[in-house]
């Protein structure tokens, strides 16, 4: 290490700081979040911080959001545009406290998952998994309504601001989201979620139990953090968290576009009743 | 560019603006606007309504109903909508499927009791299709080939999913177009608005359509996409959202059943003005010479409701693409068991 | 044949009014008029989705066994609209479902009439279910 800084008798001690600055932020001991702790976003017509704009999640969390490395990915026909890039991890503390019988449906989901995964079929992937998908969306802020819309699946959702006792009279597939401001974080209460849907590609699941209590605060102009924590009695042995950044989508005249992957996902899982598939009909 | 009201006969035009503006009367200080100074179109609301599409032929020449007529027009729709008749034997039961309460179809007339939501040309009917337009569609219809571009597609073949329609395979509502037509259910649209950008999120079938407002072009001419791709911008108070690059996997224009035309000739103009607190109306142009032997728009005037919306995951749910498919696949093996000597 | 008879006399009907009788998939190319169905049973599940709700009803058959059929029904939005919820049909609920089976043979119906054993229409008024209690039907069109 000593001989990259190397070219002047200062060069090696600036060096060494500079590596135990980038190492000790790099390495998550001081939290990403300090970093913005000062930021004060811009303010709305209304007063609020300003969220508005197309935001995407960078990395490898929507394959599996625990700490992994890179590995093999299910078609070898795609060689290495196929396989699953590694990740540092989303999940604060590392690793998902599951309940034993749980943690052994996560093991038979991940070993099948190309056949279990909803999101592979073009199902909406729900919250959290919608926020960290390999897609932008865009915040839409008004006083009463927050609109969130997803390029993937074409998915939406409305977060319903300081309505606390506003409840859903069904489950859905993007939950029921009753939000509210703490000073620069916008706060989220999502229930209602139904138990369909993964946190990824790796079997991680839940169940209708689930509760999903989201925190979005600027970090800079560019930046948010999203932190999300996790509640579910039926699977879990207590809450747990993720928590990522968000990136600001700055391309010229950056729109979403469209992702109607229905169309993607019809041979896969209708093929087999095609005229000619010469498979059995289904029964039931 | 034609102002909205151009094309309506007089009559129509000063019943259809004073009709609505009498329904909920802005307040003094003149139309409600947002805090960045807009005009607030926000909301939820329902566009629920039994005027047809077309002016009946029964009534051409006609263009509003009196009280009387529109009651009894009311009346008669809803025995024929009423999906508990038992007339007709099981052919026609088995497409009344469920019961009454399952259906939301509306029970009234708008307010100026016009006889067609078509108010451009007078005789409240779509022009004729330009002849090469129509044959291209007959010729697909009959080849059996693709796309299907109706949103329900009677008679289908149902070889596989593609063959079936765009609302049976959950890739579009029946209802929300673009351009949107009240239908049977869920005929709700929630309008957001943000500086420089205002949003369309139809219930059916959950897809926003996010509208900049800054003057950008569109998408390049290569881009297609079964929405389209809409530009919105204001013109007094009204919001014009000008809407191009849709695939020819869409028609120009569909009801819920049959289809016209192409969608990569489409030009699709929508206007939304809050003509009282409580009404925002929606119209329409199609504007697609190559299919259509004149452009023509349609008035829809949408009542604000507090809803709420409700997710419509149809994809998720699609149970009904399978029994389709499956059921075809087992009428086939009928048909072939019974050829066998 | 049978499918063109059908849509010449549903187009008779759209030409009177030209409002479309038909909302989504034509039901015929999923059930069959020709196989009608009478089922008593008890609700095990209700699937409030869309496009179609889905009602699983147990039904005891004639050797005894039990049979979990599949009824289908409309949109769950425009009842949530009135009112219910996902817990409008409990389980356990006695149900009579008149239909038509599913062209494939499958133990699925559409739903053409669903009535409680004395007779009440199924979500409809107060019954129970947890449904809005004002006891009107709200579905009715004012007759004469």
């Amino acid at each position: 290490m000593g001989n990259r800084f190397e070219g002047g008798r200062l060069a090696p001690k600036v060096g060494r700081l500079a590596f135990v600055v980038v190492a000790t932020v790099g390495l998550g001991l001081v939290p990403f979040a300090a970093l913005g702790q000062d930021y004060r976003a811009p303010r709305t017509a209304d007063g609020n911080p300003d969220l508005n704009g197309i935001w995407q999640a960078v990395g490898a969390s929507h394959w599996d959001i625990e700490g992994h490395a890179a590995r093999m990915g299910p078609l070898p026909e795609m060689g290495a545009l196929g396989a699953i890039p590694g990740g540092l991890g989303i999940v604060v503390g590392g690793e998902i406290p599951y309940q034993e019988a749980a943690a052994e449906k996560r093991q038979e989901n991940l070993e099948n998952w190309l056949k279990l995964d909803p999101a592979v079929k073009c199902y909406m992937p729900g919250i959290p998994r919608a926020n960290y998908m390999p897609f932008p969306f865009q915040i839409v802020q008004t006083p009463e309504y927050i609109l969130i819309a997803y390029e993937f699946a074409s998915a939406s959702r409305i977060i319903y601001m300081n309505r606390p006792d506003f409840e859903s009279p069904f489950d859905t597939w993007m939950g029921h989201s009753r939000g509210h401001w703490e000073g620069e974080t916008l706060v989220v209460d999502v229930t209602s979620q139904v138990p369909d849907t993964w946190f990824d590609s790796s079997g991680n699941f839940h169940t209708d139990a689930i509760h999903v209590v989201e925190r979005y605060t600027a970090l800079g102009p560019n930046h948010l953090q999203y932190e999300a924590t996790i509640e579910d009695p039926n699977v879990f042995t207590e809450p747990w968290q993720v928590r990522l950044p968000l990136y600001r989508r700055i391309d010229e005249n950056m729109q979403l576009l469209e992702y109607k992957c229905v169309e993607f996902a019809e041979e896969l899982m209708y093929g087999h009743l095609r005229k000619g598939a010469g498979e059995e009909k289904s029964d039931d | 560019m034609r102002s909205r009201l151009q094309g309506l006969s007089r009559a129509a035009a000063v019943a259809l603006v004073a009709c609505l503006a009498a329904s909920a009367p802005v307040g003094a200080e003149g139309a409600a606007r947002t805090t960045w100074g807009d005009p607030d179109l926000r909301g939820i609301w329902d566009f629920r309504t039994i005027t047809p599409l077309e002016r009946p032929s029964s009534l051409a020449g006609k263009e509003f109903l009196s009280d009387e007529e529109a009651a009894v027009f009311e009346e008669q729709t809803l025995e024929r909508l009423d999906f508990d008749r038992r007339d007709g034997g099981s052919r026609f039961d088995v497409e009344r499927a469920y019961n009454n309460f399952w259906w939301d179809w509306g029970d009234k007339l708008t307010d100026d009791k016009r006889t067609s939501l078509i108010v451009d040309p007078p005789d409240g009917r779509i022009p004729a299709m330009v002849p090469e337009a129509k044959d291209a569609d007959r010729a697909r219809r009959r080849s059996g080939g693709g796309p299907v571009r109706e949103r329900v597609l009677i008679g289908s073949k149902a070889h596989g999913p593609e063959d079936l329609g765009l609302s049976e395979r959950c890739l579009l509502g029946f209802n929300s177009g673009p351009p949107m037509l009240p239908s049977a259910y869920n005929n709700n649209l929630q309008l957001f608005q943000s500086p420089g950008y205002v949003v369309l999120l139809n219930e059916m079938i959950h897809a926003a359509r996010v509208i900049p407002l800054d003057g950008r072009s569109h998408l390049d001419g290569r881009i297609r996409q079964w929405m389209g791709d809409s530009r919105g911008r204001w013109e007094g108070d009204t919001l014009v959202v000008d809407s191009t690059n849709f695939t020819d996997k869409t028609p120009s224009f569909s009801g819920v059943i049959g289809a016209m035309g192409s969608g990569e000739t489409l030009h699709l103009i929508e206007r939304f003005t809050r003509v009282s607190a409580d009404t925002l109306l929606y119209e329409f142009t199609i504007d697609d010479p190559h299919t259509f032997t004149a452009s023509w728009t349609a008035a829809i005037p949408m009542k604000k409701t507090d809803g709420p919306l409700f997710e419509y995951a149809c994809h998720e749910g699609n149970y009904g693409m399978a029994n389709l498919l499956s059921g075809a696949r087992a009428q086939e093996e009928a048909a072939a068991q019974s050829k066998k000597p | 044949m049978k499918k063109r008879t059908i849509v010449v006399g549903l187009c008779l009907a759209l030409a009177s009014g030209g409002v479309p009788l038909l909302a989504h998939h034509a039901f015929s190319a999923e059930f069959d008029a020709n196989r009608p169905i009478h089922l008593k049973g008890r609700v095990t599940k209700m699937e409030w989705i869309n496009p179609h709700a889905w009602i699983h009803l147990a039904v005891v058959a004639e050797d005894g066994t039990e049979v979990v059929w599949m009824i289908e029904g409309g949109t769950p939005n425009t009842l949530m609209r009135r009112g219910f919820t996902k817990d409008s049909l409990a389980p356990g609920t006695q149900i009579i479902v008149d239909g038509y089976q599913a062209k494939d043979g499958s133990h699925k119906g559409n739903g053409r009439d669903l009535t409680f054993p004395d007779g009440r229409k199924l979500f409809l008024g107060s019954s129970g279910t947890g449904a809005p209690t004002d006891g009107s039907d709200p579905t009715e069109p004012p007759r004469n």
